[in-house]
């Protein structure tokens, strides 16, 4: 890494800037011995003929900002760049269970009661420590008799599985010997009924209360009834409640039958983020990069507002998602997508439990005798039909090439799942080491994220002033960063184990030079927000 | 129907031997799961001696999820909708196995005895019963006379 940059820390001034267009246009020092050959690849333009193989990146900023100017560091230190940091973990769910299970003992002290009853009442409460410390502190009899951990009336039996010679069950109205299972309520019903009903109830990651009061099994008596430990699978459930409320420090990798979560250590510099139109990306254990702020994918050069716009409007043109538009409410506290498919407008979100009205999506106790006030709720957003022809053709454009790049990177996630095969005939064939063919996944790698960005491209380029040069140079930074992707895309078919062998070296120039394309492309997308030329509106 | 489960078996035999006052259950010939249900409207309520169906359906996890009951018969009332649904957390959220159709029946009788305007499913109606009590109580019995006759 030559490239020397300089960064501003007062980035967003929009001042008579003059922009060093060759510093757009100019790569990384890379070994270029691996592309002089290939004829079809041009990076070289009109612009920048004379800067090819000298590596600076240069921003020059207008002489109010020279204070700054003294500050330089390299491309991949964002830290020295003044650039907020994000610290996170990767956790499994087990390691996040042992998370909970250690929060939980360090306010049993407090509590005074087994564990078992601490899961309950955090259940009960939602994982809300506050809470339910607030209210313990209150009143400690009335919250263990609301979590079902305490009887109102006292009665001396005790809970657990009994075997009758002669028993009907209320529930199933079979009758025989059998094994039942009560609380100390003595609402004693057959194991098949409780199996059946428990089993119901598992994914919901609520508290299991007896089936005719309110009184709360513990895992314990979940696993004894089941005879296995299906209380995990409760507790599984219970840990999306514990991040739901906790979505601060933690978030699920929102890949397909990705389980990692990410947890984050300093959410306080989250904020930070916007002003320098950046993103907090974390990367999971499975190499799966997604923004922390919004758990979309990696969405670079845009930022998340380009995103947040970009999707939501294209999710406008869609039937399908129109008719989640016009069908559902995001739940007004958690976000999650709600659909009222029946019932009245006293809606209780299923994911976080807040009750709120469906006509104005404020808070219902609030609502309170004043609720008819929402019949006269109007909606605003009835006026936006003027919306000229020329702009949907352009948006359809971009679109396209959105979701063109979308299903490359598709088919060629399809590409890396081959690759596999390749590296294993690679050791195989040629015989060479497992670490010598590292190349080929790497590779890969480079090209899906070079492929995910070029695809976030679109939306910036599509939000952009037209008119102004450094929109031109964005653009012209798209199609270099296309040829590059293209080029390496086109080496990856190579089946031959021999072929790709000689090749190697190629594959490493290509990559990095996708690579060094990117990072060059992102940076104008960022310049290009950061000095308001690309404003996402809808 | 030799599969149908003892529980439903035995509900409906006392639905019939022991039936609640002002209630009546007839299963279908051709689905024992599915009950044609009259209600008598309560006394001293604007649904008095009208006499309203509804049909109830027993799912395949009954009585593991709860019944499904919807009004037959056109009433103006704020938690029935138009297309008959009712708002009543036993049916929904509150649903336990140690409940039967016996008790959920009388929760929708007691639901017309007291109308909840301040949870509405109906929003115009429920808007009509706050704004003028009167004028909405006297609809209500209108429709009762027009729609709710006894057979």
């Amino acid at each position: 890494m030559l490239s020397e940059h300089t960064i501003p820390s007062d980035y967003d001034d929009e001042g008579d800037e003059f922009i060093d267009f060759e510093s757009y246009y100019s790569v990384e020092d890379t070994d270029l011995n691996g592309f002089k050959d290939d004829s079809d690849f041009d990076i070289t333009s009109d612009m920048n003929s004379d800067d090819e193989s000298g590596s600076r990146i240069s921003f020059l900023i207008s002489t109010q900002d020279s204070e700054n100017l003294g500050k330089k560091s390299s491309l991949s230190g964002s830290e020295e760049r003044g650039l907020p940091k994000l610290n996170y973990n990767c956790l499994t769910t087990d390691q996040i269970y042992k998370l909970m299970l250690q929060r939980m003992e360090n306010l049993q002290p407090i509590f005074n009661i087994p564990l078992e009853d601490m899961i309950i009442l955090l259940q009960r409460y939602g994982w809300s420590e506050e809470r339910l410390l607030e209210q313990w502190t209150e009143d400690m009899e009335k919250v263990l008799v609301a979590s079902g951990l305490r009887t109102a009336k006292h009665d001396k039996i005790k809970r657990g599985i009994k075997l009758h010679p002669n028993f009907m069950c209320h529930i199933c109205c079979e009758s025989g010997e059998k094994e039942t299972f009560s609380l100390e309520c003595a609402h004693e019903y057959c194991l098949d009924c409780y199996k059946h009903y428990i089993q119901d109830k598992l994914p919901d990651g609520k508290i299991i209360t007896c089936m005719n009061c309110d009184l709360a099994l513990r895992n314990e008596d979940i696993d004894k009834i089941m005879g296995d430990n299906s209380s995990a699978k409760l507790m599984l459930s219970s840990i999306k409640g514990f991040i739901q409320k906790h979505s601060n420090h933690y978030k699920w990798c929102p890949f397909v039958d990705c389980n990692y979560v990410i947890q984050v250590g300093n959410i306080s510099s989250l904020s930070e983020f916007p002003r320098f139109h950046i993103s907090p990306y974390v990367i999971c254990d499975n190499k799966h990069k997604f923004c922390f702020q919004c758990g979309l994918e990696s969405h670079a050069p845009g930022d998340c507002q380009v995103a947040d716009v970009w999707v939501k409007t294209a999710q406008a043109e869609s039937a399908n998602l129109n008719w989640v538009l016009k069908n559902t409410k995001e739940c007004p506290k958690c976000g999650v997508n709600i659909e009222k498919n029946g019932g009245c407008n006293h809606m209780t979100c299923k994911s976080c439990a807040y009750e709120f009205c469906w006509i104005c999506e404020g808070c219902w106790k609030d609502h309170g005798g004043s609720y008819y006030e929402c019949t006269r709720f109007k909606k605003e957003d009835k006026n936006d039909n003027v919306e000229s022809k020329g702009s949907l053709r352009k948006y359809t454009f971009y679109y396209r090439l959105f979701s063109e790049h979308e299903n490359s990177a598709k088919l060629d996630w399809n590409l890396g799942q081959t690759v596999e095969q390749k590296v294993r005939a690679l050791q195989e064939n040629v015989g060479i080491s497992w670490i010598e063919s590292q190349f080929l996944p790497e590779s890969i790698r480079a090209l899906i994220e070079g492929r995910t960005t070029l695809k976030w491209s679109f939306p910036v380029a599509f939000y952009s002033d037209p008119s102004h040069n450094l929109t031109k140079i964005f653009v012209d930074n798209q199609f270099l960063l296309v040829n590059a992707v293209e080029d390496l895309s086109q080496l990856l078919q190579i089946k031959e184990p021999k072929k790709i062998m000689e090749k190697k070296l190629d594959f490493y120039n290509k990559a990095r030079f996708v690579k060094s394309r990117e990072n060059a492309l992102i940076e104008c997308g960022r310049d290009l927000l950061c000095k308001g030329i690309c404003i996402p509106q809808k | 129907m030799a599969s149908l489960p003892k529980r439903i078996i035995k509900e409906t035999e006392r639905l019939v031997s022991d039936p609640v006052p002002g209630i009546t259950a007839q299963p279908h010939e051709d689905n024992l799961r599915y009950f044609q249900v009259t209600i008598e409207g309560p006394q001293q309520s604007p649904y008095e001696s009208g006499v309203f169906e509804l049909e109830l359906f027993l799912p395949d996890d009954y009585p593991m999820e709860a019944p499904k009951v919807r009004f037959l018969t056109k009433i103006y009332h704020p938690n029935i909708d138009r297309l008959g649904r009712i708002c009543l957390d036993v049916l929904k959220t509150n649903w336990s196995p140690a409940l039967q159709i016996r008790t959920v029946l009388l929760s929708i009788q007691a639901l017309l005895a007291s109308p909840n305007p301040n949870d509405p499913l109906a929003n115009d109606v429920a808007e009509d019963w706050i704004k003028n009590e009167e004028a909405a109580i006297e609809k209500a019995r209108e429709w009762t006379r027009l729609y709710a006759k006894p057979k």
